[in-house]
């Protein structure tokens, strides 16, 4: 065989096979709290915003405290390291993305689902009546 | 109702032009000609008509349209609700059509002089037809009530005052009422991007469609080789168009939805990101074919693929298979558009594919001549690294599909994944944007290789240095990128700038390099030298952060609901202001911010705004005391004496006019004792406390006031008075604070002046190719 080919087909094999191994890794995977506190690696987690647990924003920090309880129901106080989400206090449920490190769960990111916002529905074309 | 027929008159129009002109494709003869003509003109025609009826009906404020009702409103300045056209799916579908139609215009005179029009024409009416078939679908000219039928069809008489009503059965009394405002545009699009950034990028996808249709006629025509002439100009002038439009959108999440960045590997970017990849890929190996004969399957291949990830990424970000996953919502458009873009996808794949593979025996077989010191090897590899660019991007984008399959829940990958797999072939591709133009074809002696390189290399080293020495280091691979960067930006200056002493008009690749160079060194330098920090911002206190003095100074409304929080930035006694805006949207129910930056020549400030926290209040106490009674709060103690109604004029409390009543009280601090009177006014409107002050010995004020007076008639000594007491403010306590991040760019404006220049590369290289594939131009005749 032609050196060339041999040389090509390294380089391709070899390319996908980093590009396969860094798509792994760069998957978060979802879990519960219960999940994080074993796995001590950055994990999805799905819960709801505990209303009655103290929720502030610390400027001094440039942290959110907030409390979320995931779907198995177990709370764990969550640190978001940046402000308030946007939609926070409407949203029917979010997921936070981090790690838990001594019962707190450090979140990088926040994202807030929100009931259907940008399309058009029945209750939203009766208040434009 | 006219508009929905307009739109399938288009359809059908467009689908016949494909079957005539593929007619005399087979027929060889100009029979069809004039039907095919006819229908593909009747086609545009139309489809001219139905947007002008679209735009007609929303420049009117026909809300009894669902589209209308949904993306416009009475309030908006006629350029954002001429945008609003686009603003949805059905809309920015028409608009896509739109451009198709007229593209296929021209494109219809450039074939017939190139004896390409039976082939490119049918290939290009079958996808209008599709397109359009998307339209006939999703229809953009729906009414309100036929989308609410539950809401707002009712019968029986009309109630008296309703006057927004439309009779639909006058026998049955059957009537519908529509909406008298629209639900407006999002404001995130409410900007002047708007109405630039989709059009541009809308143009490039249509004219994605143009290679592709020149590819298939190729094969139709069993012409592997010229078909690439006559479609070069187009892949080009596509590329352009996409090129411009991707970074139009950065510039535009950058300087307005305060994204941070200009580029966040969002689904949205990605999918306009990856058919512009594959279109470079073929525009550099086509270069190579017709050099030297070589590359034919590759360049069918790739120009097959530019048009299907077109398609595909139409598919990732409009059929709501991302759901969650992005910072885009993406609207879940009902099962029949999620199947239609899959079958387009599945007949365009197979359309292409399938003639390639009939067609593969009978290919010419050129064998590769070159060595590996060539122009043509490095025009491979580089199209090589591009397309597995766009190979790791889709796997990226996809990535909430391919973890549905394989762990049944979608998520996306980190960012990183997109640095990680990009950088290594990003310096592949700037490294050998440089050496390319350096080699000659066929094969280059290496010494006059290594004396062409000198300068260029020299050059590069001593930037890298530079960076290196002003910005300071970052990992190792980065460096080796600015260095393949600059290398390519002063290897492509040299040989640009022979090129122009020599035939000014062979200038435009040489410029796009220098474009693509200048924006790569941007990339770094704005994006990896950058520097940000969460700042608190005091009101009225300057805090020092990345070198700049900041002093939020205070807010003020503007359009309305709106605020802006000026912030002066003072450095080295030169003080400008910058302004970041944040407003509660009724529309998204959540918080907009939108970011405010300064443009310096080596650097852009940004400014993007987080949180306004509310001045934080002093603590306060309230309890209850008897009348003698006394209570410790502070360092003070505070004792009830008694009810002063000295103020109260007979008969006033009865008669409801104004009456004063105090309550004496003393304060002690250890043993100094004060006497003080509280008052509560009682006015028709309720009861007014006025409270008083006490400075301690330390200078710290106490403010007090009564809360509510319980006095008991029969027995005083059981009187009581409830009190509030404010603690003085201690330093923990803060003012209003303006939370922000503030980040420094330095040499953002490296990516815009690249992408200019990469523009005007991109134009030169277009009229270059035009005149060259004049040259032939033979009218097409029956064979």
């Amino acid at each position: 065989m032609n050196a060339k080919i041999i040389l090509a087909v390294v380089v391709v094999v070899a390319g996908l096979i980093a590009g396969v191994v860094n798509f792994l890794e760069s998957n978060v995977e979802y879990g519960d709290f219960t999940m994080a506190e074993r796995v001590e690696r950055t994990i999805q987690v799905k819960g709801e915003w505990v209303k009655e647990a103290e929720t502030r924003f610390d400027a001094e920090k440039g942290q959110f405290l907030f409390s979320m309880r995931d779907e198995k129901g177990r709370v764990m106080p969550v640190v978001l390291a940046g402000a308030k989400p946007n939609n926070f206090e409407i949203a029917t449920s979010m997921v936070a993305k981090g790690k838990l490190d001594n019962g707190v769960f450090y979140a990088s990111n926040v994202l807030t689902k929100c009931p259907s916002k940008y399309e058009g529905d029945a209750s939203a074309v009766k208040e434009s009546l | 109702m006219i508009g929905g027929i307009v739109v399938k008159v288009a359809f059908l129009a467009a689908l016949a032009a494909a079957f005539f002109y593929y007619r005399v494709h087979r027929e060889q003869s100009e029979r069809w000609l004039v039907a095919a003509r006819g229908s593909f003109h009747l086609a545009v025609i139309s489809l001219m008509i139905a947007s002008a009826i679209l735009l007609s009906f929303i420049l009117t404020h026909q809300f009894q349209y669902t589209y209308v009702w949904n993306y416009s409103s009475t309030d908006l300045p006629l350029p954002l609700l001429i945008a609003t056209f686009y603003a949805g799916q059905e809309g920015s579908f028409m608009l896509w059509a739109l451009f198709t139609a007229i593209i296929g215009v021209f494109l219809m005179v450039y074939a017939s002089k190139k004896a390409y029009e039976p082939e490119v024409m049918s290939v290009y009416s079958l996808i209008l037809s599709i397109l359009l078939l998307m339209l006939v679908v999703k229809n953009p000219f729906e009414y309100v009530w036929n989308t609410f039928p539950n809401d707002l069809i009712h019968s029986g008489p009309v109630p008296a005052g309703v006057t927004n009503y439309i009779i639909l059965d006058a026998a049955r009394s059957v009537w519908a009422q529509f909406p008298v405002e629209g639900r407006g545009l999002n404001p995130l699009l409410q900007n002047y991007w708007m109405v630039i950034h989709p059009p541009i990028l809308f143009v490039g996808f249509s004219a994605m469609a143009v290679p592709y249709a020149h590819a298939v006629a190729g094969l139709m025509k069993r012409d592997y080789h010229s078909w690439i002439r006559v479609a070069t100009p187009w892949s080009v002038f596509g590329a352009m168009a996409l090129g411009f439009g991707i970074i139009l959108g950065g510039y535009w999440a950058y300087e307005t939805l305060g994204w941070g960045g200009y580029w966040a590997w969002d689904p949205v970017e990605n999918s306009s990101l990856i058919p512009w990849l594959l279109c470079l890929a073929a525009i550099h190996t086509t270069l190579t074919q017709r050099k030297s004969g070589a590359f034919v399957r590759t360049n069918f291949t790739l120009s097959i693929l530019a048009f299907l990830t077109v398609l595909y990424s139409t598919f990732l970000t409009r059929s709501g298979v991302l759901g969650d996953t992005s910072v885009h919502s993406f609207v879940d458009p009902g099962m029949w558009v999620y199947w239609l873009l899959l079958g387009c996808i599945a007949l365009f794949a197979s359309l292409g594919f399938g003639m390639l593979f009939y067609r593969m025996r009978e290919m010419p077989k050129i064998p590769v001549e070159h060595s590996i010191v060539s122009r043509e090897f490095a025009l491979f590899l580089g199209a090589f690294a591009l397309s597995f660019v766009a190979i790791f991007v889709i796997i990226g984008t996809s990535s909430p599909i391919i973890t549905t399959i394989f762990k049944g829940v979608a998520s996306a990958v980190e960012i990183n994944y997109y640095v990680k797999t990009t950088l290594p072939l990003g310096i592949a591709i700037t490294f050998l944007s440089g050496i390319g133009q350096l080699l000659w074809w066929k094969h280059s002696k290496t010494g006059s290789l290594l004396k062409s390189m000198a300068l260029p290399t020299v050059l590069a080293l001593g930037t890298t240095a530079l960076v290196l020495i002003m910005l300071g280091t970052d990992e190792f691979l980065i460096l080796v990128f600015t260095f393949c960067s600059a290398f390519s930006l002063f290897a492509n200056l040299q040989v640009g700038y022979k090129i122009f002493r020599g035939n000014p008009k062979f200038v435009g690749g040489s410029i796009a390099h220098v474009g693509i160079a200048l924006m790569c060194l941007g990339f770094v330098t704005s994006e990896r030298y950058d520097d940000s920090l969460t700042v608190a911002l005091e009101r009225g206190k300057t805090v020092e952060a990345l070198g700049y003095r900041m002093t939020y100074v205070g807010y003020h409304p503007y359009e309305r609901e709106k605020y802006a929080f000026t912030i002066e930035v003072e450095r080295e006694g030169v003080k400008r202001t910058v302004a970041p805006t944040m407003y509660y949207s009724e529309f998204t129910k959540g918080i907009m911010r939108h970011p405010d930056l300064i443009n310096f020549f080596t650097k852009d400030f940004y400014v993007a705004p987080l949180s306004l926290e509310e001045g934080g209040r002093a603590p306060e106490e309230t309890f209850e005391l008897l009348q003698g009674e006394e209570q410790a709060v502070g360092s003070l103690h505070v004792r009830f004496v008694d009810f002063d109604f000295s103020n109260v004029q007979q008969g006033a409390m009865l008669e409801g006019k104004d009456f004063t009543i105090g309550v004496d009280i003393v304060v002690r601090e250890g043993t100094r004792t004060t006497p003080l009177k509280l008052l509560m006014k009682n006015t028709p409107q309720g009861p007014e406390f006025v409270p008083s002050r006490y400075t301690t010995g330390d200078q710290s004020t106490y403010q007090l006031a009564i809360a509510r007076l319980m006095p008991d008639r029969e027995d005083k000594s059981k009187s009581k008075v409830e009190l509030t007491v404010r603690l003085p403010q201690t330093s923990e306590q803060k003012g209003e604070t303006l939370l922000v991040e503030a980040s420094l760019k330095p040499y953002i404006n490296l990516v815009w002046v690249g992408t200019v220049t990469l523009v005007i590369g991109f134009l030169l290289t277009i009229i270059h190719r035009v005149e060259e594939a004049r040259l032939k131009h033979d009218r097409w005749t029956p064979q």
